[in-house]
């Protein structure tokens, strides 16, 4: 898999809308309809958002959107930044079951970036969080 | 994003209009709970119109829970009605089928709220 493009932007939240940008034009031209790279957007903003918040707790630092496409209809989003060791996906899901009066509000992003990609996937590679999120182009 | 509001009789009708990201998802909440302050009892009962919402992330179903807790508090009722494609496709993986009460269409959902309001309901769709 090689990459097809990529953006280093401050980790801050005024930055999604520029990464944001990037992963809907790749998205489109990769094929996927209108109704698909939105919810590809959402998955990814969920998770950018996530980074930008918490992966950078006493500093500032950068985070890396990368998309890329391979031949077997795989699309990927990597999201790479060098704060602390921070694997979102491993956070418990929200208690779905309990008394809907009761249950708490937060929590919800990581459920849906599950819910929204085909695949998702965490790891720590060197000094740096790699999480990568794939959807399957349609045939 | 905005908000347009229609009270129609009993009911505040409130469409929601727009993108509901990050640099919205504030705004959303600073626009909408203040307009549910009065929806107390069978005096006001709120109507939310999604059908605009093209795109929201988790912090807008958020706002939409803080809202529903406060008409809640106050003995009001709030519901949503009308989801966008997107809101649809996504209302299913937030498991809020307990929270919010939902409706296909607003006529449906006036229909529930206030038949008073239904019969003087002449919206577009």
């Amino acid at each position: 898999m090689s990459p097809m493009t990529t953006i280093i932007l401050p980790a801050r939240i005024d930055s999604l809308p520029r990464g944001l940008a990037l992963v809907v034009e790749w998205a489109t031209a990769a094929g996927f309809l209108p109704q698909r790279v939105m919810e590809i957007e959402l998955a990814v903003e969920e998770a950018l958002a996530n980074i930008c918040l918490y992966a950078y707790p006493d500093s500032r630092g950068e985070v890396e959107v990368r998309c890329m496409q391979d031949e077997t209809r795989h699309f990927s989003i990597e999201l790479i930044d060098s704060g602390i060791p921070f694997d979102m996906l491993a956070r418990p899901a929200p208690d779905f079951t309990g008394d809907a009066a009761q249950r708490p509000i937060g929590g919800l992003g990581i459920p849906l970036i599950r819910a929204l990609m085909d695949n998702a996937t965490y790891h720590r590679e060197g000094a740096q969080n790699i999480l990568r999120l794939t959807a399957l182009l349609p045939l | 994003m905005e908000l347009q509001i229609e009270d129609i009789a009993n009911v505040r009708l409130i469409h929601i209009e727009g993108r509901i990201d990050h640099t919205t998802v504030q705004s959303f909440q600073d626009l909408l709970l203040p307009r549910l302050t009065d929806c107390t009892g069978e005096t006001k009962k709120a109507l939310l119109d999604l059908s605009g919402v093209s795109y929201m992330i988790s912090g807008g179903w958020r706002v939409l829970v803080l809202a529903v807790r406060q008409c809640q508090r106050q003995q009001g009722e709030m519901v949503l009605a009308a989801l966008s494609p997107f809101l649809q496709k996504i209302y299913p993986m937030t498991h809020f089928d307990t929270v919010f009460k939902v409706f296909a269409t607003i006529p449906a959902a006036l229909e529930h709220l206030s038949p008073t309001a239904a019969s003087l309901y002449s919206g577009a769709e």
